[in-house]
């Protein structure tokens, strides 16, 4: 099965996105921040006349907030549920066609990309975990019940 | 045409529509079941729908194709083309029927019976045996089944579609774009130098896009009718199972109001007709008993009112009995029995929003299961809406929904606190005020902050004590918003300030973002810089406010304060000539006309206007203000029972319900002082003053005038100064001295100076005048000629004894 995915690093990790969850990749303005929220709510941002919703993906997956690069920061868009959200990443490397069958992942896997790291492709040699969109809001809402 | 009837005739042509392939399909292959299956779902649904709708004619033919379908389906003999054929007849003929009932018109029902014999024909055709086939056909099959219906028939009525929503949406969330971008452009365009005609175009651009989101913003309007729809079979059906007779009115299904906010409103709406029916209106035997006639009524209407919709629910049943709902609450420990007596009737009815209570003796099937009252009113607050009952024990009960025009544009107040923005709806928020405000006084105890506001104690609460953000240093007084509670007791939240007012397109937070409980959701203002609309009730659930307790310890006065701001009255709001915005007593109003501009005279410095050949002073300078080349002019008449007063005024505006006390007392002129309608401050017109400030009229004119005599003509201060005035006063004047003459009035002046010797002996009243002005002595009862209040006053009121008499 090949496939349209989309590269990028999250907490330093490189991590394969597919094309058909993304709506697009945005360059972030300003954030409001939203007080009273778990910490991965980076803030909203304006997309046009849409609010987007920003997570912080590496705040997520390893606690710690995502480290500034610069004033470039971008986001993937995407919708879930009815929502718009923004997730935030180190940074964005391309977007290619995999011809390559996605793999299970293999080797001890680091606990925090547990409920994340769906699978691992790769791609010229080099191995990228799949990770889907929606676990960054499904494993919140367990995150908040427990 | 009927909603549900024209939502049928929509539904069954595009099912028709659909079905077109079908029917191509199956005539080339007759045992398809799939196909055969989805015929036999089409006849169904027709069938069940126009039952509910009454339309016979469908029934009866969707009844026949279903019942042969259904054998059909249920044999495994696959069905011959004939059949076939004939279903399809009859579902031409449904087509043409939906094409007629849309079009208005009739078809002619001459052969709806032989195209069904003709189904019901081929079918035992198909199903016999040879050997049968020729009695069968031996049965006259009827001739000429073909389509009656009328091609010219088509579409002539105004032609609608129906639209997926999430199209409108996206249309509505393209035009929000054009919003900001435009928004976007004119700060652009301010910084920039200013070019006249870029500015003239952008200006069209702008009313365009106005334009353009105000018919967007209609498509997502609905009639109020869809929110009623569910309710007389509701009521029907309710009233039949609890053994009671209930008319039902309803009116104003013809006010819209958005879609999102008919969906919001209908559980609290379906919940007060519930309790209407079940608790409200009595059985025909206690109403007999309580001398009222068999059948209840329960009356719902709708009305708008500026941005809002008026919802009510009127019943003529019992009312509630607010001593039961008290002992209730009291029971529950909710309620010290101490507290009852500062409590003032409304708010022992206010109770009746207290969670869990149901007055019911016993759970019925229908309602009393404590889901209550206040989860209607926690509903209806939710989207910005106020519920307000007003009960007459024994005559029944009304209640009141005021529910804002739509959910997705609100009213909203812009604040900053700990450094950020945030938004809150308009109508959260009760009052505004400065912590150095000389009324305000804020205590700390433990750490519980209380706000005392002209003697009233509030909760409070600094929102960034909630947001847990450090409170930004800051140069100004902080300020204090009095916000309402589900509670219905307000609480007080601080801000750093309050920066601006704006309409707010408010879209649903994510909820990871919702779950924090004190978000309602979040908007993009103007500004472009995306920001959270909190959730007044949120935020003292999260504060853990004990607003809940805190009521029951409320003092008289703020008892009585709450009571005093829920007494309301009927208030006209207009625009004056002037421009200023005021509302008057309705009552005082006794029409609003169009007066032509040539009826309005000037004279002695006041205006005065003839209207039905009548002379009615006028309030005000029409002249001053008349736009240029109007040729009539709207008047209010007034009326205080007696005299009448015509008040020009630019436009009338709408009818709002009034406090009865006002925000600020500011009397000035006319004007009484301010109160604040929907957020807006707007003078209110002192009735008294208005009519106080207005010339007398000339006397009253009912019955005739009485008829004062005065004795001396000869006198030159008699015939020039005297009469006159009487004259102008109306009454009629007899002039003579003589007795017979004298009998003929109803009163008599004399000057002291020539009393004529006669006058003791008529009986006629006798008034003196002198010209000294003061008194001979303690037993002159004579009026110096001079006093023309005593004057008049004296002979009025020998008038008046006359009229007794």
């Amino acid at each position: 099965m090949s496939g349209l995915y989309l590269f990028a690093r999250i907490a330093g990790t490189p991590v394969a996105i597919c094309t058909d969850e993304i709506e697009a990749v945005v360059r972030l303005q300003e954030l409001s921040p939203v007080p009273g929220v778990p910490s991965h709510v980076a803030g909203l941002s304006a997309l046009r006349s849409r609010v987007l919703t920003i997570l912080d993906a590496a705040a997520l997956i390893t606690g710690q907030p995502i480290t500034e690069s610069g004033s470039e920061r971008y986001a993937i868009v995407c919708g879930i549920s009815g929502h718009s959200y923004g997730i935030l990443v180190d940074r964005v490397d391309d977007i290619r066609a995999v011809s390559a069958s996605p793999m299970p992942v293999s080797g001890k896997l680091a606990p925090e990309w547990i409920p994340y790291a769906s699978g691992v492709i790769e791609d010229e040699g080099q191995p990228y975990f799949i990770v889907q969109l929606v676990s960054f809001l499904d494993n919140n809402a367990a995150m908040q019940a427990a | 045409m009927d909603e549900l009837l024209s939502e049928f005739i929509a539904e069954t042509q595009e099912s028709l529509e659909a079905l077109a392939n079908v029917v191509v399909a199956l005539e080339t292959d007759p045992s398809d079941r799939k196909l055969l299956d989805e015929l036999f779902r089409f006849f169904h649904t027709v069938k069940g729908s126009c039952g509910f709708l009454h339309l016979p004619r469908f029934e009866r033919l969707s009844h026949a194709a279903e019942d042969v379908l259904s054998d059909i389906r249920a044999s495994d003999v696959p069905p011959d083309a004939a059949t076939i054929s004939a279903v399809l007849a009859v579902m031409d003929r449904i087509a043409e029927l939906c094409e007629a009932v849309a079009s208005g018109q009739s078809l002619p029902d001459t052969n709806d019976d032989q195209l069904i014999e003709a189904l019901h024909h081929c079918y035992r055709m198909a199903l016999a045996t040879p050997s049968e086939h020729a009695s069968i056909a031996a049965e006259a099959l009827p001739a000429n089944v073909v389509a009656i219906g009328d091609p010219s028939l088509k579409a002539s009525t105004s032609r609608t579609i129906r639209l997926p929503l999430s199209l409108i949406d996206q249309l509505m969330n393209g035009v929000s774009d054009m919003v900001l971008a435009r928004n976007e452009m004119s700060r652009k365009m301010r910084v920039s130098d200013i070019n006249t005609e870029l500015e003239s175009s952008f200006e069209r651009l702008s009313s365009c896009i106005a334009d353009m989101r105000d018919t967007i913003s209609k498509t997502r309007m609905q009639r109020v009718d869809r929110l009623f729809m569910a309710v007389p079979r509701m009521v029907r059906d309710l009233s039949r199972e609890l053994g009671k007779t209930i008319n039902l009115t309803i009116e104003g299904g013809d006010v819209e109001m958005d879609r999102e906010m008919v969906e919001m409103v209908i559980d609290p709406l379906t919940h007060i007709v519930r309790n209407s029916v079940d608790h409200g209106i009595e059985t025909p035997e206690q109403r007999r008993a309580a001398g009222k006639p068999e059948a209840g009524n329960l009356r719902l209407f709708a009305r708008q009112a500026g941005s809002q919709i008026v919802i009510e629910v009127a019943d003529d049943g019992r009312g509630i009995d607010v001593d039961a709902v008290v002992a209730k609450v009291i029971a529950a420990g909710g309620l010290q029995a101490k507290d009852l007596a500062n409590m003032s009737e409304q708010a022992k009815l206010d109770l009746i929003f207290t969670p869990g209570l149901t007055t019911a003796s016993q759970v019925t099937a229908v309602s009393g299961r404590g889901v209550g009252m206040d989860i209607v009113r926690a509903n209806i607050e939710r989207i910005g809406g106020v519920i307000s009952l007003d009960n007459a024990p024994g005559q029944g009960l009304t209640i009141t929904m005021r529910v804002p025009l739509t959910l997705t544009i609100i009213p909203g107040l812009l604040l900053s606190a700990g450094g950020l923005s945030f938004a809150i709806p308009r109508s959260a928020i009760v009052e505004i005020l400065r912590d150095n405000n000389p009324t305000v006084s804020i205590n700390q105890i433990g750490g519980a902050l209380t706000a005392t506001i002209r003697g009233v104690r509030y909760s409070m609460i600094d929102l960034e004590s909630v947001i847990g953000l450090p409170i930004a240093e800051h140069t100004g007084p902080r300020t204090l918003m009095v916000v309402r509670s589900a509670s219905g007791k307000p609480y007080i939240l601080g801000v750093s300030q309050v920066e601006n007012h704006e309409e707010l397109v408010i879209r649903p937070a994510a909820p990871i973002v919702m779950a924090a409980g004190i978000y309602a959701g979040m908007t993009l203002p103007d500004n472009g810089q995306p920001m959270l609309l909190l959730d007044a009730d949120g935020i003292a659930k999260a504060a853990e406010l004990p607003l809940v307790a805190d009521m029951v310890e409320t003092t008289t006065e703020s008892a009585d304060e709450a009571a005093k701001s829920r007494h309301y009255y009927a208030g006209l709001r207009f625009i004056e000539l002037t421009g200023e915005e005021r509302v008057i007593r309705l009552s005082l109003v006794e029409r609003v006309e169009d007066v032509p501009i040539g009826a309005f005279d000037d004279k002695a410095g006041r205006t005065y206007v003839v209207i039905e050949g009548r002379i009615i002073p006028c309030v005000g300078d029409v002249n001053a203000h008349l736009a240029h080349g109007a040729s009539e002019i709207t008047c209010m008449r007034l009326r205080d029972g007696r005299r009448e007063l015509c008040y020009p005024v630019r436009s009338v505006v709408d009818i709002d319900d009034v406090p009865v006390e006002l925000d600020l007392v500011a009397s000035r002129g006319i004007v009484a002082g301010v109160v604040l309608i929907n957020g807006r401050h707007i003078e209110v017109i002192d009735g008294f003053a208005l009519f106080a400030s207005a010339p007398e009229p000339a006397a009253e004119n009912d019955g005739s005038p009485a008829r004062c005599v005065i004795a001396d003509k000869e006198d030159s201060w008699n015939r020039e100064i005297l009469a006159p005035l009487l004259l102008q006063a109306g009454y009629e004047i007899i002039w003579g001295g003589e007795a017979d003459t004298v009998r003929s009035g109803d009163v008599v002046l004399v000057t002291s100076e020539h009393m004529p010797d006669d006058l003791a002996a008529v009986p006629t009243p006798v008034i003196r005048l002198r010209s000294d002005s003061s008194p001979v002595g303690p037993d002159d009862a004579s009026i110096y000629r001079y006093d023309r209040a005593r004057l008049l006053d004296a002979i009025s009121s020998v008038g008046e004894r006359r009229s007794v008499a």
